[in-house]
């Protein structure tokens, strides 16, 4: 389903080489670690998948489209339709409550329902109760959990996570993993960057990154 | 939930922010509403010193004279023809007025609209000295001759009374109070005028029929000053008809006057434009100033927006709605403090001018502030919503 094909990426004029020819696919369904050390490459490869960041050669392929020479306004329709993400810092707008978080991406997509599907997605994160409480009145964790249900309001195709319990402690973490894993137990798509072999452990294959190249592939 | 409902969102939890935002633009509705108000003001004054300026109409006998002055020396004048005015043409110079005006105007308000004061100008011997004796109506006089202020003693308001002109009165020493004997009457000296820098200022004025009586001159007056009580009267129309309906009169629109001080204020009113558009101009950069950061400030919401599947358009759409919602606000304080700003300069600038709240203005404020505002927040957005995503939560 997504083909990274010899993917490059050089920061500044030739000097900081951050992916030197990455190749991999990942088949619908799977749930994949991107491992390695800070500067491994691991975060900009998954920025270049999802369209967040450019990359010097190469190709990504996502469901038999190219992705990587979008035009800006296609990378919008991608980015409504097929790719969601999970960061690490959560980045939920401050304004809004956790529905309406949830409810953002449609509201950019012109979709006005979704009401009573972002209900349902928050209450299976065990957020009934707090889904109108705007991000700064939740807990680190409950506030992932927002981010995620936000990731899966438009169904997407791949779900990208960057990092996402590096803010939470480690029980937080474990149960942010645990939806992961139920995440990919339903048939969801899941990309996740991690620099921590205990969650990386969680997916089914790892992919380690060193100095931008492949060092390893892992299937657990 | 729609886009809009988004932004409102986040303008009312980051008021204090948006307040901040508002500084440039409330600057700038506040300079350009003060000056407009302002500028309303003094034209208002100046309007009201027209008013103030006196005849509308100049009547004169319609002699044929011939001034044979050379330099400073006076040859006397060939004069052909009458050298007065037939007291009894005043009703008629009244009813032709009156009906000029409200033909004009479209009102049916009875009674005397113009205001008619003759003048009977004589040369008299008062203490040796030969002055100018100006019988008047003393009532119509003074209505016409609105600048005039009675420096000590009282107006003319009886028989036999004088009021003498400021310079007359210090040449000859007349006080109030002092008798003046005129051929077989005495007047008594009931005040003397300040000074209004004109002839006035070296005449006594006394009440018409005296003299008449005094002189000779029964039913005779030198001049007719016909002041119409409004701006737009047709004084030419007036005059026009009167020349053409009573012989031996001339009637002269005193139009000079009003048409050089209506360029004044035509050049008022543009230098007061020309300092409102610089303001603006600078306000307007104050107002990119405060935009740019405000926008700068929230390039990690652009990056999350993005993220989930924002477009570029729909990000300028969204601050574009902040940006009008920063203009009411704006405009609204700006109107306020540019009224306020009005009525604390403005009688500096033109003295004895009255500001007075501009509701016109409030509309005007609020679409200029609007305007600013968006203006100054497209650049700023356009430019943010090209950074890519990735940078944008690196910038944090």
């Amino acid at each position: 389903m997504l083909e990274i094909n010899e993917v490059t990426k050089v920061y500044g004029e030739g000097k900081v080489i951050a992916l030197d020819n990455v190749s991999f696919s990942i088949d619908k369904g799977e749930y994949v670690a991107l491992m390695g050390h800070s500067g491994s490459g691991k975060s900009t490869l998954l920025n270049i998948i999802g369209g967040l960041d450019r990359l010097t050669s190469g190709r990504v392929v996502l469901d038999g489209q190219r992705l990587d020479d979008l035009e800006e306004a296609n990378l919008v329709d991608i980015r409504r339709k097929k790719i969601s993400y999970v960061f690490q810092q959560y980045h939920l707008l401050p304004s809004l409550t956790a529905l309406e978080n949830v409810l953002l991406p449609l509201t950019f997509a012109h979709n006005a329902d979704g009401h009573e599907r972002a209900t349902r997605l928050l209450d299976g994160m065990g957020l009934g109760k707090r889904a109108l409480h705007r991000p700064s009145q939740l807990s680190g964790g409950e506030q992932q959990r927002v981010a995620i249900a936000r990731a899966l309001i438009s169904d997407p195709l791949l779900t990208l996570a960057d990092e996402p319990t590096g803010n939470l402690d480690e029980r937080t973490g474990q149960e942010i993993l645990g939806l992961f894993d139920q995440l990919n137990r339903e048939g969801r798509t899941i990309i996740m960057v991690t620099h921590n072999p205990e969650a990386a452990k969680r997916a089914r294959k790892i992919i380690v990154l060193r100095d931008g190249r492949i060092v390893d592939v892992i299937v657990n | 939930m729609k886009l809009h409902q988004v932004v409102f969102k986040d303008v009312s939890r980051r008021k204090k922010r948006v307040l901040y935002a508002t500084i440039g633009v409330v600057i700038a509705t506040m300079t350009v509403i003060g000056i407009l108000t302002i500028a309303l003001a003094g034209r208002a004054r100046i309007y009201n010193q027209l008013e103030k300026y006196g005849a509308n109409l100049s009547l004169v006998p319609a002699t044929k004279s011939l001034d044979t002055g050379l330099g400073d020396l006076t040859l006397g004048s060939v004069t052909v023809g009458d050298n007065y005015i037939q007291q009894d043409s005043i009703p008629v110079i009244q009813q032709i007025a009156d009906t000029e005006i409200r033909q004009k105007i479209k009102v049916e308000q009875a009674g005397n609209i113009a205001t008619i004061a003759p003048q009977l100008l004589v040369q008299a011997d008062v203490k040796g000295t030969s002055v100018i004796l100006a019988g008047v109506d003393p009532k119509a006089e003074y209505k016409i001759k609105s600048w005039w202020q009675v420096a000590q003693g009282k107006y003319i308001d009886g028989a036999n009374q004088a009021v003498v002109g400021s310079q007359a009165a210090s040449l000859l020493r007349i006080n109030v109070g002092d008798s003046i004997p005129l051929k077989g009457t005495t007047l008594t000296v009931i005040g003397i005028l300040a000074d209004t820098g004109s002839a006035d200022d070296y005449r006594i004025f006394v009440p018409l029929d005296v003299a008449q009586t005094a002189f000779g001159k029964q039913g005779l007056v030198s001049t007719i000053d016909v002041r119409a009580l409004c701006n737009a009267c047709p004084v030419e129309i007036i005059a026009d008809a009167i020349n053409k309906q009573i012989p031996g009169i001339r009637a002269v629109a005193v139009k000079q006057v009003a048409a050089s001080e209506m360029g004044m204020l035509d050049k008022i009113n543009k230098l007061m434009l020309a300092l409102g558009g610089v303001t603006l101009i600078v306000g307007g950069f104050g107002v990119v100033n405060t935009l740019m950061a405000s926008v700068h400030e929230r390039i990690k919401d652009i990056g999350i927006m993005k993220a989930v599947g924002a477009s570029r358009k729909q990000i300028i759409v969204a601050f574009i709605y902040e940006a009008v919602v920063t203009g009411i606000i704006g405009g609204l304080i700006g109107y306020g403090a540019g009224t306020a700003l009005a009525y604390a300069i403005g009688p500096l600038i033109f003295e004895g001018s009255t500001v007075s709240v501009v509701p016109l203005y409030l509309p005007v404020s609020i679409l200029l502030a609007v305007l600013i505002a968006v203006l100054a927040t497209l650049y700023p957005a356009y430019h943010a919503t090209k950074i890519r995503i990735a940078d944008c939560f690196r910038a944090v």
